[in-house]
């Protein structure tokens, strides 16, 4: 039997009471995590000490992927071999000039002084799970802070980018697919050359190019890769592909919708790019426009020497520091801007 | 009243924590963004703040919301808040709810199910997102469809024997 006394006294602070005090907690930490950033420690330790849990559960599925990779019959393995052994042809031969011509460009551009391009260390990923938010785009992966990895750093699959960290604990980090409501990506036209942002979230899973002129040179197919403007990703990833160009009358702009060329969902193994930006540190920006634009800075620089650029390399990072909110980016920027703005003019 | 009233065993502590945590590995599991899929936390929550008032409060709802929205990758405070507001709702109804029968206690539980699940939405148009999809009301229906099983399944271990025999072993 139930031998608790009956609850006629001692009922401890009114039920009311807690509920102000908690619903007051929670408010108070919403605004705090929607406007600073400054749970990211109460963050990581939930998230580490959630980590083992969440492993965990997830070894059934895994279990379950396996048995059925392990039942899948030798002929659909056969033809993927196959098909993956035709790829690897058709590309080895692209990899070669590329080693090549990578050398080639690397002499011709210390030969007129530029910013040299190397190659940027990466790390494999593996997707643990798709967040459970329906607003936004994001899925886990299973690499974090202990491997290297930072906030900002891009992802991208084996035909593209896929989106970028946007928070890291210890063992395991968010990424923010490029379809998310709050993504930018700054790309370029590969046909012509032609420069724009591309931002998620404009219909389901497409990405659309704002304020492009009616008269822009855009053609539907034209391939989109990274500009590599920002400092955040590097120049010449593919992003994505236009899919509908629509140029009304009323309006001096057209709507651009691109299609994302990395298989957002269809991927579990990715790659994380730890992508320095070697950007000299800013001391130019340039104050009304959009934060992600205001990212241009001139990478070709002259004045940037080789033994500089090694020890500029970290340090240029926090400057060019990526941000999954504009309205956050803007908040950052330091107050020099009106120096930045005349230095635009000039 | 028709129904058979049971004289109830006190409930054990660590059984509280076992379904708590079995609900929330349920909660874990990877269901990506797919909408209808029941929140287990919540019911169970509802579960002991009507049964066990006095053992499960509002900090436990507030402690697990915080836990999920870690792991949902949320705005932290948005399950913590919409649990807290459950556990409340569960206090105040649950010396009504206990009179009714097991189906027409999981009609009471309904509205609460479907505000805990009406919170975070809200939190997020008032942050600008869109309506989510509508798969989102069948989740409280389904939770409420799983009260009378949880139930008998909670309620199991106090409706024990209390003088164990040959007849009655368990």
């Amino acid at each position: 039997m139930d031998y608790t006394p009956p609850p006629l006294f001692k009922q401890g602070t009114s039920a009311v009471a807690r509920l102000v005090f908690y619903v007051t907690i929670a408010l108070a930490l919403l605004i705090v995590d929607a406007r600073f950033d400054a749970l990211r420690v109460v963050r990581q330790v939930a998230a580490t000490v959630l980590m083992p849990v969440e492993r965990t559960v997830l070894v059934p599925r895994d279990a379950l992927r396996a048995t059925f990779d392990y039942a899948q019959s030798a002929a659909a393995l056969a033809s993927e071999n196959r098909e993956l052994r035709r790829r690897m042809v058709a590309e080895a031969e692209g990899s070669v000039r590329q080693s090549q011509l990578e050398a080639e460009n690397n002499q011709l551009r210390k030969l007129l002084g530029l910013v040299q391009q190397s190659a940027t260390p990466v790390t494999s990923a593996e997707i643990l799970y798709d967040a459970r938010d329906p607003y936004s785009q994001r899925i886990v992966i299973d690499r974090g802070s202990q491997h290297g990895l930072r906030a900002g750093y891009p992802v991208i699959d084996e035909r593209g980018v896929i989106g970028q960290v946007t928070r890291v604990s210890p063992f395991q980090s968010e990424v923010t697919l490029l379809t998310d409501k709050e993504q930018a990506i700054p790309v370029q036209v590969v046909r012509n050359g032609l420069r724009s942002v591309a931002f998620g979230g404009a219909r389901a899973g497409l990405l659309d190019l704002r304020f492009m002129a009616a008269s822009a040179d855009l053609q539907q197919g034209d391939l989109l890769v990274t500009s590599g403007l920002d400092g955040t990703y590097p120049p010449g990833l593919p992003v994505a592909r236009i899919v509908q160009i629509e140029r009304k009358a009323d309006t001096a702009f057209s709507r651009v919708y691109c299609e994302p060329v990395a298989g957002v969902r269809s991927h579990r193994q990715l790659l994380v790019i730890r992508y320095e930006a070697q950007l000299p540190p800013r001391e130019s920006i340039d104050g009304p426009r959009d934060a992600k634009e205001a990212r241009i800075v001139r990478a070709d620089r002259p004045g940037v020497k080789d033994a500089e650029r090694a020890d500029a390399k970290p340090a240029a990072k926090p400057a060019a520091k990526p941000a999954d909110k504009p309205a956050d980016k803007a908040a950052e920027k330091p107050a020099d801007k009106p120096a930045a703005a005349k230095e635009v003019k000039r | 009243m028709t129904n058979p009233q049971y004289l109830l065993r006190p409930v054990n502590p660590a059984f509280i924590a076992l379904s708590f945590v079995l609900a929330f590995l349920f909660n874990l599991m990877p269901w990506g963004t797919t909408l209808w899929v029941p929140d287990m936390v919540a019911l169970v929550l509802v579960f002991w703040n009507i049964h066990q008032p006095r053992k499960v409060g509002m900090g436990v709802a507030f402690a697990l919301g915080l836990l999920m929205d870690v792991h949902d990758a949320r705005l932290l405070g948005e399950h913590a808040m919409a649990y807290s507001l459950l556990a409340y709702f569960a206090i105040t109804i649950h010396r009504r709810v206990l009179w009714f029968t097991v189906y027409t206690q999981a009609l009471h539980v309904l509205p609460l199910l479907f505000v805990a699940h009406a919170v975070p939405v809200v939190i997020r148009l008032a942050m600008g997102a869109p309506l989510p999809g509508w798969q989102l009301l069948l989740a409280p229906g389904i939770e409420a469809l799983l009260w009378p099983l949880a139930t008998g399944m909670l309620l199991a271990p106090q409706r024990r024997s209390a003088d164990v025999d040959e007849t009655r072993p368990i």
